[in-house]
């Protein structure tokens, strides 16, 4: 019975905390699908040197832990003179980690559209550049959104991870706060569950209309 | 200081890929237990007990949207509160194996409802019992291709253990840290570890690939035809 | 009336001026398949050359090679005199970059046997995109040109719906509005009533065979409708084989097949 008026003083730290997730989460989101369409292009380009950037750079942030990769650049990076602050390094990870998944999805989209879109666009004259415009990127965008999305989602779980270099996130300020309240380790963890579902639950049900959409077109 | 010590290498890498056995054992231990989780809630789901289906629908998505460093967190810290004391590395395997067993549920899913509702009809028009139905006709479509969807999670799954660490299971990544920590030399046990997760999942990822790919072959020889009709509307 | 009309028009043109469009020993493999070989052909300003023949025989790749579609594997394609796909540097002939191919591309329409619209667009979209983009016209006068060929295809009143509110038949005549617009001097047609539910059929030929009376333009017909390749048509070509069998007016092609492939195939048809 002591723990709801003490559990009501948490709130307030857990809410900062939610401020710097939130924080973290919209510049990872900005850079990530920058990013994504960088690589996701790089990837489809015609030269072989730029496809080959853009798939080395995929296949190294998919193919280890995005954990490891904040470790590297958080820990790593100042050994060679590039001291970054944990936000920096947090969403320089996330970015570059997501950035990577996100650009598969480009291209799948790209890669989806009918080839006879390309051809019109050519006999209409129009330049490379217009045909990707104009006619390619429009329709595969509508694609790729239940999969930007998920990404988002997946990057929302994702910033809890700047937790763990130190970064005063919604996840660093629960275990802060369990720290000095043991007792109260269930109500705050079920908190830090629901706070970051709530955050995510806008993009859920984006993904889900998405989704029936989808599914109602091709029935 | 020299940027890339080739001595200090040699040094910490078989501490480091000694590691790798905690990392693959928590890997394997912690799909087994999602692949079987995954098909309680694929069953519950299917119960005609409304309710039912809502509380496995909600916890499903609550389950799958929250960072699995969290619900590791809440395993590792809360459990003993309710009399239940679990290692680090039991902990780690629930809390993986849980968070897994979402999507895991999510495939089973797919792979039963890919199978034409044809394909029940007939088997019920050959008077095939309830379990007959389900193993000689529905399983033997529905396994196939969520074969490579669950080899693509279980690589996700592997690349999430790192996230072990944070509940002191000295995996790979912990190691490193542990042994970063010690001689102040962080670029070569991250670049390891990186590097031991790369050379495992890529080759990994490329293997389903493949495995995809042939299956797809496959079903689209089936549906050579079906596919023919397909290309003569493409602008809607 | 007006077909026939016209037709001498052309015929007389025909006699006094150079080919348009010339294909010289043209030859597309795909792998080791081929698909043409040593082509010859050509068309003259403002001819309506049909081209017939079995699927597979290459007809439909005889075009795509002059829209830019495909790239031959051998021999020159000449566009009023310049190459298509190469550019004659030093005497030699080098394979021609994009700059080359777009220049040479604003002569060419072509009509898809898939329509090819735009989902993305409105009808009117769809006839505006590439003026305002590509030719560099206002807007406005943009819209004019289209509505104005959407008029005459039958289509005036369905500018703001998108294509797959329309059906097949409808697809297809914005399309041919799509291409007009751009002014072309060539343009091909690629079974544009292959892909139709056969009552959509006949609004499409109507349309071609309207534009064809006007005459002013060249157009390249590939298609399986012998009645119309005959009525449309100044000159009928037939292929099998990647190879050029047969060619000359409808009434020498149809009523006095020479060889012995066109005959059958005549047959064939006509069943």
């Amino acid at each position: 019975m002591i723990s709801i008026n003490t559990y009501l003083e948490l709130i307030p730290s857990l809410l900062d905390g939610a401020k710097v997730t939130i924080q973290v989460l919209l510049w990872s989101l900005i850079f990530t699908f920058i990013i994504a369409f960088i690589a996701g292009l790089g990837k489809l380009s015609k030269w072989m040197v730029i496809r080959g950037i853009s798939t080395v750079y995929i296949e190294i942030f998919r193919g280890t832990s995005l954990l490891v990769q904040l470790f590297w650049i958080y820990f790593v990076l100042p050994l060679f003179g590039m001291e970054l602050s944990a936000m920096t390094a947090g969403v320089i990870a996330m970015s570059l980690c997501y950035g990577a998944y996100a650009s598969e999805i480009v291209r799948g989209a790209i890669l989806s559209i009918p080839k006879g879109q390309y051809e019109a666009a050519i006999a209409l004259n129009m330049t490379p550049f217009q045909r990707m415009k104009n006619i390619i990127l429009p329709q595969a965008f509508k694609i790729m959104l239940p999969g930007f999305g998920n990404i988002s989602i997946e990057l929302i779980k994702g910033t809890a991870l700047v937790s763990l270099i130190t970064l005063s996130d919604l996840t660093y300020q629960a275990l802060t706060l369990r720290n000095t309240h043991v007792g109260l380790t269930t109500e705050i963890f079920l908190s830090l569950l629901i706070l970051y579902f709530f955050i995510a639950l806008p993009l859920i049900l984006f993904v889900r209309w998405m989704e029936r959409r989808v599914q109602v077109g091709r029935a | 200081m020299t940027i890339w010590s080739w001595d200090y290498t040699f040094e910490v890498f078989p501490v480091i890929f000694k590691a790798m056995w905690i990392t693959l054992s928590a890997t394997i231990v912690a799909f087994a237990l999602a692949m079987v989780l995954g098909i309680i809630l694929a069953v519950l789901r299917r119960s005609s007990f409304k309710p039912l289906v809502w509380t496995i629908i909600g916890l499903s998505e609550f389950i799958r949207a929250t960072p699995p460093l969290v619900q590791l967190f809440f395993v590792f810290y809360d459990l003993p509160f309710f009399g239940i004391s679990l290692s680090p590395f039991v902990a780690g395997v629930i809390g993986l194996g849980v968070h897994y067993s979402t999507y895991c549920a999510e495939i089973y899913r797919s792979g039963i409802e890919s199978v034409p509702r044809g394909q029940w009809e007939a088997a019920t028009a050959l008077n095939f019992s309830r379990t007959q139905r389900w193993t000689k006709v529905i399983l033997p479509q529905a396994i196939p291709p969520i074969i490579p969807m669950l080899g693509n999670y279980l690589i996700s799954m592997f690349k999430d253990t790192p996230l072990l660490s944070a509940i002191t299971v000295v995996e790979m990544l912990q190691t490193a840290k542990i042994a970063g920590s010690a001689s102040f030399r962080y670029l070569e046990p991250f670049t390891i570890v990186g590097f031991l997760f790369l050379v495992l999942s890529y080759p990994s990822a490329l293997l389903i690939k493949q495995l995809e790919v042939h299956l797809n072959r496959r079903k689209k020889e089936n549906k050579a035809k079906k596919s023919k009709v397909k290309d003569v509307a493409p602008s809607c | 009336m007006l077909t026939t009309m016209s037709k001498e028009i052309t015929e007389k043109r025909i006699q006094t001026e150079k080919p348009f469009v010339v294909y010289k020993k043209v030859s597309k493999s795909f792998g080791d398949l081929k698909v043409l070989r040593e082509i010859d052909f050509s068309v003259y300003p403002g001819e309506k050359v049909a081209i017939i023949g079995p699927s597979g025989s290459g007809k439909t790749t005889l075009i795509r090679l002059l829209m830019t579609l495909e790239e031959p594997t051998s021999g020159v394609i000449e566009i009023d005199g310049v190459p298509l796909w190469h550019k004659e540097v030093k005497g030699k002939l080098i394979k021609a970059d994009e700059k080359h191919l777009h220049k040479m591309r604003g002569q060419i329409g072509m009509v898809f046997q898939q329509f090819n619209l735009f989902p993305h667009m409105t009808v009117l979209r769809n006839c505006t995109e590439a003026q305002v983009k590509v030719l560099g016209v206002n807007r406005k006068d943009a819209e004019d040109r289209a509505k104005e060929m959407l008029e005459k295809v039958g289509l005036g009143t369905k500018l703001d719906n998108y294509p797959s509110q329309l059906s097949g038949g409808q697809q297809q005549r914005v399309a041919i509005a799509r291409a007009l617009v751009m002014r072309p001097k060539v343009m091909l047609f690629d079974e544009p009533t292959s892909a139709l539910d056969p009552e959509l059929v006949g609004e499409v030929l109507d349309v071609i065979r309207e534009i064809a009376a006007e005459g002013d333009m060249a157009m390249i017909l590939v298609t399986h409708e012998m009645e119309f390749a005959k009525d449309v048509a100044d000159r009928i070509v037939f292929t099998d084989g990647g190879k050029i069998i047969e060619e000359g007016s409808p009434k020498e092609v149809f009523e006095n097949p020479k060889s012995e492939r066109l005959q059958s195939f005549l047959r064939r048809m006509r069943k």
